[in-house]
């Protein structure tokens, strides 16, 4: 069966929706689409007839960066509207993914089970029971998914991961492709052009959660050996079901990216897909020091994320900074200003060999509905991925 | 750790831990705007469900589907879904008749006082 380009493809591990359940997971969709090309550009408008005049005239300047921005815009009525209404499309995206996956949560678990016994592509999964999930996980639940990646209700649980798939799907409005995997294979369109003549052979995604982003490395590259890890047991059981399910070999281990039991120089590819953004500024450097440590020499690391605030002016920041403060995702705001080239060279990396680059998305069909704007609500947006990383 | 629960017997947990920012100077704004989406959304599905049934009505050839936009209530119809909609919007109305209507007024009467002083 083909995916077809304006639905999510229906793989054998993807919860099923009634009619009444896909009708409220569409409307989230419509919702968040409407916000984002008809309500959320006209927070810019108000910024720039209301609220800047507003703050010369009472500092005699405008506001230097994104943080005096945001506290004008906060007593914003429209800002506080346009806020109030993105949380909450949030919140019910995700309400709306979990009240189908509880309703079939025992087929769900019984059916990942199976396909872990029958193996059908070749993959393997191993579980890491005593793994501590780090604090910067299990203080908030990240993006408002309750429960976060990691909580387990029943035995052998994969509902985080079946709602995860089924809600990125909708929050990017399908921006991601049918296979939730635009962000991977946008990385490996940019990869395959700036290093025309490197062919991996053993790749590493750490932070993989449903593999969406894994799976592409395993098609692109049939005859390497790709690997997954995520700190999330029921993710990870989840992505495993769902890399068989769609034939793709990827061997997953439960382990967090900062402290790795691979060998030293065991990979010629690292990658990790918006992983960075949900860690901290320690493990950041941790996961550094670990890639150095893994790659051979030659070897390629790439983090995927949406685009430092260097880069763009300050209210687009501002506005790009509204996950930080108001989705549950406290590294946000400090991640954006990573500065690529020191953090190569503090994990052992020669800065003039690190880069950054705006990679165009891969998924073409996606395109034109694009509101190519990097915003709340809409990281998906602007049409290109934002990466960074080194060559060893 | 997981517990031993099935998911027969369990529930996912439904609200993210993590403060949940509060946007307007009266919180109770933030509250019903949510209310007023998740409101919105009922309809949006509601909406779906009928343009299914019209669809698959018209589709197996019980009806044609302009018939519903030409469908001209009599006389009757008019008078029971008037009637519908008033208790429909006594229903929701229920709170603006608290402050005026002669069921449960929102006063504190001398009666009422002395039966709380006695319980």
């Amino acid at each position: 069966m083909q995916p077809q380009d304006y639905e999510q493809f229906a793989h054998a591990v993807l919860p099923e929706a009634t009619a009444d359940e896909f009708a409220r997971q569409e409307f989230v969709k419509s919702y968040k689409l409407h916000l984002a090309s008809q309500v959320s550009p006209k927070t810019k408008t108000v910024y720039e007839t209301q609220v800047k005049p507003a703050f010369e005239k009472e500092h005699g300047r405008a506001p230097n960066n994104r943080h005096e921005i945001r506290k004008a815009m906060n007593g914003n009525n429209y800002y506080q509207t346009w806020s109030s209404l993105l949380r909450t499309s949030q919140e019910m995206m995700w309400k709306s993914c979990q009240v189908s996956v509880e309703r079939q949560w025992a087929k769900l678990v019984s059916e990942a089970k199976k396909k872990s016994i029958d193996k059908p592509a070749g993959g393997t999964l191993k579980l890491d029971p005593n793994l501590k999930i780090p604090r910067y996980l299990t203080a908030v639940d990240i993006h408002c998914q309750p429960g976060g990646y990691h909580t387990e209700m029943v035995e052998d649980d994969v509902a985080p991961g079946a709602i995860f798939e089924r809600a990125v799907y909708i929050y990017a409005m399908g921006q991601l492709g049918p296979m939730n995997d635009d962000i991977g294979a946008s990385t490996i369109a940019y990869m395959q052009e700036t290093f025309p003549d490197f062919t991996p052979k053993r790749i590493l995604d750490l932070g993989c959660s449903t593999a969406n982003s894994t799976v592409p490395y395993k098609e692109t590259f049939p005859d390497a050996d790709v690997f997954g890890v995520d700190v999330a047991a029921p993710m990870l059981r989840y992505a495993h079901a769902r890399c068989e399910t769609l034939g793709a070999e990827v061997h997953l281990s439960q382990q967090n990216a900062e402290h790795l039991n691979f060998e030293d120089g065991s990979f010629d590819l690292i990658v990790s897909h918006i992983l960075i953004h949900e860690t901290s500024t320690t493990a950041f450097r941790n996961i550094m020091k670990e890639c150095y440590r893994l790659l051979s020499p030659g070897g390629v690391v790439i983090h995927v994320e949406t685009p430092a605030y260097k880069d763009m002016d300050d209210y687009d920041a501002f506005i790009l900074d509204w996950d930080t403060y108001n989705n549950n995702e406290p590294f946000w705001s400090k991640s954006h200003e990573i500065d690529p080239s020191q953090a190569a060279e503090e994990a052992g990396f020669d800065p003039s060999k690190s880069f950054e680059a705006m990679a165009p998305s891969a998924y073409e069909a996606a395109k034109a509905k694009r509101t190519n704007v990097f915003q709340g609500g809409d990281f998906g947006g602007g049409g290109f991925w934002y990466l960074y990383g080194a060559q060893k | 750790m997981p517990n031993v629960l099935s998911p027969e017997d369990a529930n996912l947990p439904k609200h993210s831990k993590g403060m949940r920012p509060q946007f307007f100077h009266d919180p109770t704004s933030d509250k019903l705007l949510a209310m007023v989406m998740a409101l919105a959304g009922e309809v949006s599905v509601m909406r779906d469900r009928n343009d299914t049934l019209e669809r698959l009505i018209d589709a197996k050839g019980l009806l044609d589907k302009s018939e519903i936009d030409q469908y001209k209530p009599s006389k009757e119809v008019i008078a029971e879904r008037d009637a519908w909609r008033q208790e429909y919007l006594s229903h929701i109305l229920r709170i603006v008749d608290l402050d005026a209507g002669d069921m449960g007024r929102n006063d504190v009467s001398p009666e009422w006082q002395a039966v709380m002083d006695e319980v």
